[in-house]
């Protein structure tokens, strides 16, 4: 048992790690079709997966419905979406578009999804502002410099912020946008590449755990 | 040229005497052909030109060279042609200037490529010219000189059949520096068995005790949010590692945890991942197949789906790891509001300011990755947080020592000393 729950995974892990790090020094036909093939395999493994995702998703509302526990009216709306895309889809043989206009896929989709999508996206815009409300408070020298930096930021982005720098410090001979672009290209840039940095020596190194058996929690324990 | 082209038309007119009247007029009008003949003369012929196999790649593209003509007129161009046996017919692949395109313009290191100012060094990827073609397959190139559009000299055919290379010279540079990260992390190992290592303390993951204590007191659910990351992606799996650690905590307090999925993939494996965080724990009457449970595959979807459980169930405590993108304040910001305790880490860089500002605590990138190994307290796993750190510390060294060395040369006109250190950190 433990074979097959353990050291065959484990094995497979290991082969497989190598052959792709060998590849990437490995430039012959033979190491791109690997990764080719391999990257099919993980197409095909995703589809799979998705129907055990959807089994999952009804099966959670399905049980919030019949259990009528609270909120289980939105539940409803899941089957209700679901059939809303995949009816008009297999109607119109998955075409969004015909010579005579939209099909009813073309129409769910542009009128129902992408609106819904739009919607959300553009609720992001309200939250930057309250999180931006929430980051100007100024509890420490760490949050003074990021206020002054997106001060500068916001200021020189509208005509009048610009008007108001030129009267004021005019005199020094920098425009704003000159200041903005000092900060995102010195020190933001510097920061992103520290940060940089650091993931990708983490990633080499949890790669490397993985590769090497040491990390399997991902497998479950002995 | 003119002498043998006059006795070729004789010949025809002996043997044709029906085109009689037209041979006396090709004879009056051959003068002046043959004088304008003389005058342009014949192409010279583009010496030194050779066709080679471009060295470490797939076999898909040949390289070109020839010298650099000190002595090219202004105006002077070069063009390149390439013909395969079994299209035939010869392809236009590139017209440039006399000065540009040389041996230095090929991004290779000095390690791996000798190419210099004075000869061009030119590369042809055939596969954009011909698709996919079989191993093996023959291909013929020259060069043609022109000179203000007209043609001055053009190369002998050199034929060249590309061949896939088994080793990427150019990145030797990158396998020298991962085998010594294998070393380090190998004696890290080994280290870490026998004497155990300090690691230094991560507020964010010191606070996951706290943040679960919290919701036990207080009865409500922990939402953990595992990102929109594939299994492929190194967060969502570092994401998995710690779910394991924070459910088996959440078994122990008897809590209550929920992970809405957007990847099914990374579903099934945290399914995996939390029962045995049950069992491990003790608990395993307390585990829930839909713990885990599918959302959305689509981005808006599922920010849209977790906010409202969010807003609903009001969590006294939400973990965000993984890999986000736009959704990240989405999901932050309402987690705020409901007034739960917020811990956050992800690697996307752009993502970190939104965390930073909407969560309690946040985990940059690394600490993401080390999350895993530092909750667990596994010596094994702890000794790679003391790889990445003397990682990181190679790196500041290289870069101090780097940045003067460059400066200098910069300011002494060292070019030497300036290409051989940008090699050295460069990637190919």
């Amino acid at each position: 048992m433990k074979l097959i729950k353990k050291q065959i995974p484990l094995a497979i892990v290991f082969i497989t790690g190598v052959l792709t790090l060998v590849s990437y020094y490995v430039p012959h036909k033979m190491s791109v079709n690997y990764i080719e093939t391999i990257n099919k395999w993980e197409n095909i493994v995703v589809a799979f997966a998705f129907l055990l995702g959807l089994v999952s998703l009804f099966f959670s509302h399905y049980n919030k419905i019949s259990r009528k526990v609270d909120g289980w009216g939105y539940s409803i709306f899941v089957f209700i979406g679901f059939l809303a895309m995949v009816v008009p889809a297999l109607v119109s043989q998955g075409k969004q578009m015909t010579d005579t206009g939209f099909t009813a896929l073309g129409w769910s989709y542009k009128f129902i999804y992408t609106s819904l999508s739009g919607t959300m996206f553009a609720v992001l815009a309200f939250y930057i502002v309250s999180t931006a409300y929430r980051s100007f408070r100024i509890r420490s020298l760490q949050a003074f410099v990021l206020f002054i930096a997106a001060f500068i930021l916001i200021l020189g982005k509208v005509p009048l912020g610009q008007i108001i720098w030129d009267w004021v410090l005019g005199w020094t001979g920098r425009g704003v946008n000159d200041v903005i672009e000092w900060i995102m290209q010195v020190p933001a840039v510097a920061g992103k590449r520290g940060i940089m940095i650091g993931i990708s020596i983490g990633a080499i190194v949890t790669s490397l755990k993985i590769i090497f058996g040491i990390e399997k929690q991902y497998m479950g324990k002995d | 040229m003119p002498e043998n082209t006059i006795k070729c038309i004789l010949s025809m007119v002996m043997t044709k005497n029906k085109l009689f009247l037209f041979a006396v007029l090709v004879i009056f009008t051959s003068g002046s052909v043959c004088a304008a003949a003389k005058k342009a003369g014949p192409a010279a012929v583009l010496p030194g030109f050779t066709a080679e196999d471009m060295p470490y790649d797939a076999g898909e593209a040949v390289l070109l060279r020839w010298p650099v003509n000190p002595a090219a007129a202004a105006g002077t161009a070069y063009e390149i042609y390439v013909s395969s046996l079994e299209a035939g017919g010869w392809v236009k692949v590139t017209e440039f200037d006399a000065a540009a395109k040389t041996g230095a313009d090929i991004g290779l290191p000095f390690w791996a490529w000798n190419g210099t100012k004075d000869e061009h060094a030119v590369k042809v990827e055939l596969n954009n010219l011909f698709g996919n073609f079989p191993p093996g397959a023959v291909f013929t190139c020259k060069a043609a000189v022109l000179e203000k559009g007209a043609l001055k000299a053009e190369s002998l055919p050199a034929t060249i059949a590309p061949q896939g290379n088994w080793f990427r010279l150019d990145r030797l540079n990158n396998l020298i520096a991962l085998l010594g990260l294998i070393t380090v992390f190998f004696w890290a190992v080994s280290h870490a068995k026998r004497k155990g290592l300090f690691i230094r303390r991560i507020a964010g993951l010191d606070a996951i005790d706290e943040a679960i204590g919290r919701a036990t007191e207080m009865g409500k659910p922990i939402f953990y949010v595992p990102g929109i990351g594939s299994m492929s992606s190194i967060s969502t799996i570092a994401s998995a590692f710690i779910l394991g650690e924070v459910s088996k905590k959440v078994a122990q307090y008897d809590s209550h945890i929920k992970v809405p999925h957007y990847d099914p993939v990374v579903m099934t494996v945290c399914k995996e991942v939390v029962k045995q965080s049950y069992l491990e724990a003790g608990r395993p009457d307390s585990y829930r197949d839909d713990i885990n449970h599918f959302v959305s595959a689509d981005q808006f979807s599922y920010a849209a789906s977790v906010d409202g459980m969010i807003s609903r169930e009001k969590p006294a405590a939400c973990f965000y790891m993984g890999h986000f993108m736009a959704e990240s304040l989405l999901l932050a910001e309402v987690g705020a509001t409901s007034g739960a305790i917020q811990i956050a880490g992800t690697d996307v860089e752009h993502q970190l300011p939104f965390f930073f500002t909407a969560c309690d605590y946040t985990l940059i990138g690394e600490e993401l990755y080390a999350a895993g190994a530092y909750l667990s307290k596994e010596p094994m796993l702890l000794s790679a947080l003391k790889v990445q750190d003397l990682g990181k510390l190679v790196v500041m060294v290289s870069v101090f020592f780097g940045m003067i060395l460059v400066s200098l040369g910069a300011k002494f006109g060292w070019d030497g000393l300036v290409r051989v250190v940008m090699d050295l950190f460069k990637g190919y």
